[in-house]
């Protein structure tokens, strides 16, 4: 399923181009506002990032189900000889793939624009971005499988998962600030276990719960 | 069916004259025998309906993904109708909780808001309450409406600790503990249990109005 998907993807590419232009345009509008001095950049290119991550990766997010109610797949999906469980595992996987390659776009853009050294250590920028992306996908797969059931898709995912990831958002904002500031004491730790902690919640009611959202 | 339905009326008339006791009883304990704080003055007064509709709000939260789990579990829609009227009650209390929480901040730190960790927290709760119910107005059949319902609930009371987590490690101007005068404790408490009183009423009023709802349509549809 998810080679399915990363297939289908690649030859149609319907969501990430527009996934990779909406996220460089926000970036691009984010880091034009903000002309501030070097060390109040470094404090706020960390909340910017995050933001951009999650406004573009809504995108990939709310078409991993959409695209599926279009084309006339859904009864297929579900007719997979697999449980629930794998399909939301599945979903998840092409969507951490889907944030991965955002990031590898968003996180040398910033870097550049805003001339804050977001890759001059990548280990801890990486791990927080690997934390980031499984916590957003997984509450983001999980969300996009209950919205895409309704009549107002499009714009409930958004409302739905922002609130959701309200912590996310903070601890990986943090994390990305501290790192940034070559801080990585208790602090750093403290938000790369919320981190860590929003995954394995997240992901662990998503397997319990999808089988419920996905229903008919 | 007559009795019952004189019953039911009867019923109740006594809960809307207990929720109105009740209110009453908060409100002359806050304004009557609550001492005036030295350096808010009357304004000091919001803390007493504040802290109370801020509880009810959170304990609205914890019922809604309760009872969205029973209907999961069960899959009888008497358990929604409790999931939405505690949704509807806890949206009402997180808007009054953001309401009288700006006015406290106003008239304490002279700003209408602050990121303050305890605000912040109302806040995220209300929209998610929010979500909630715009997902839920785009849902007609019943069972899939309180199926995706309980699901945004569990997610969201999931969530709830780690929101208080992430937004307390921020520092916040909020009172910790407060310090109280005894009287003024006494009021809290006096407070905080009217208004759960009476919003518990509400809860079950709406309750009643739901299952109502549910039996009007069986009705229509058995007569169709």
């Amino acid at each position: 399923m998810v080679s399915k998907d990363l297939l289908s993807e690649c030859r149609s590419l319907r969501v990430w181009p527009a996934m990779l232009l909406l996220g460089v345009v926000v970036a691009l509008m984010f880091a034009m506002q903000a002309d501030l001095p070097p060390e109040r950049l470094r404090q706020i290119v960390g909340g910017l990032l995050w933001l951009t991550i999650f406004f573009a990766g809504t995108l990939a997010l709310d078409r991993s189900f959409a695209a599926e109610r279009e084309d006339g797949c859904w009864e297929g999906l579900l007719g997979y000889p697999v449980s629930p469980t794998c399909v939301y595992l599945a979903k998840l996987t092409v969507n951490v793939v889907a944030l991965a390659a955002l990031e590898c776009v968003l996180i040398p853009l910033f870097a550049i624009l805003t001339d804050v050294p977001l890759v001059a250590h990548p280990a801890p920028i990486v791990t927080v971005a690997v934390l980031g992306n499984l916590g957003l996908a997984a509450v983001g797969t999980l969300l996009s499988a209950v919205a895409n059931t309704g009549r107002q898709s499009s714009y409930l995912l958004p409302l739905l998962v922002l609130p959701m990831v309200i912590p996310l958002v903070l601890g990986a904002a943090e994390a990305t600030r501290l790192a940034v500031e070559h801080d990585f004491g208790p602090d750093w730790w403290r938000w790369v276990q919320l981190l860590a902690g929003f995954a394995i919640v997240f992901i662990t009611a998503g397997i319990v719960l999808f089988e419920f959202a996905v229903e008919e | 069916m007559l009795e019952t339905t004189r019953s039911r009326w009867l019923h109740d008339c006594l809960g809307y004259a207990v929720a109105a006791v009740m209110v009453a009883t908060a409100i002359a304990a806050i304004f009557l025998l609550a001492p005036t704080e030295e350096t808010m003055g009357a304004a000091q007064r919001i803390v007493y309906i504040h802290v109370s509709v801020a509880w009810m709000g959170l304990a609205a939260f914890v019922g809604m993904a309760v009872t969205g789990g029973m209907y999961l579990f069960s899959r009888e829609l008497a358990w929604d109708h409790w999931s939405r009227a505690a949704l509807e009650i806890g949206w009402l209390c997180c808007s009054l909780t953001l309401a009288t929480g700006s006015l406290w901040a106003h008239a304490a730190w002279n700003t209408w808001w602050t990121w303050d960790p305890r605000l912040t927290t109302a806040f995220v709760l209300w929209a998610m309450y929010s979500a909630a119910l715009v997902l839920r107005s785009g849902v007609e059949d019943p069972h899939r409406r309180a199926r995706l319902g309980a699901i945004v609930a569990i997610v969201g009371l999931l969530d709830v600790p780690l929101v208080i987590m992430a937004t307390r490690w921020f520092r916040g101007i909020h009172p910790k503990s407060p310090h109280m005068e005894p009287a003024m404790r006494v009021v809290l408490v006096i407070s905080i249990a009217c208004f759960s009183v009476f919003f518990t009423m509400l809860l079950l009023l709406r309750r009643s109005q739901l299952r109502m709802a549910e039996m009007l349509e069986d009705l229509e549809e058995s007569g169709n």
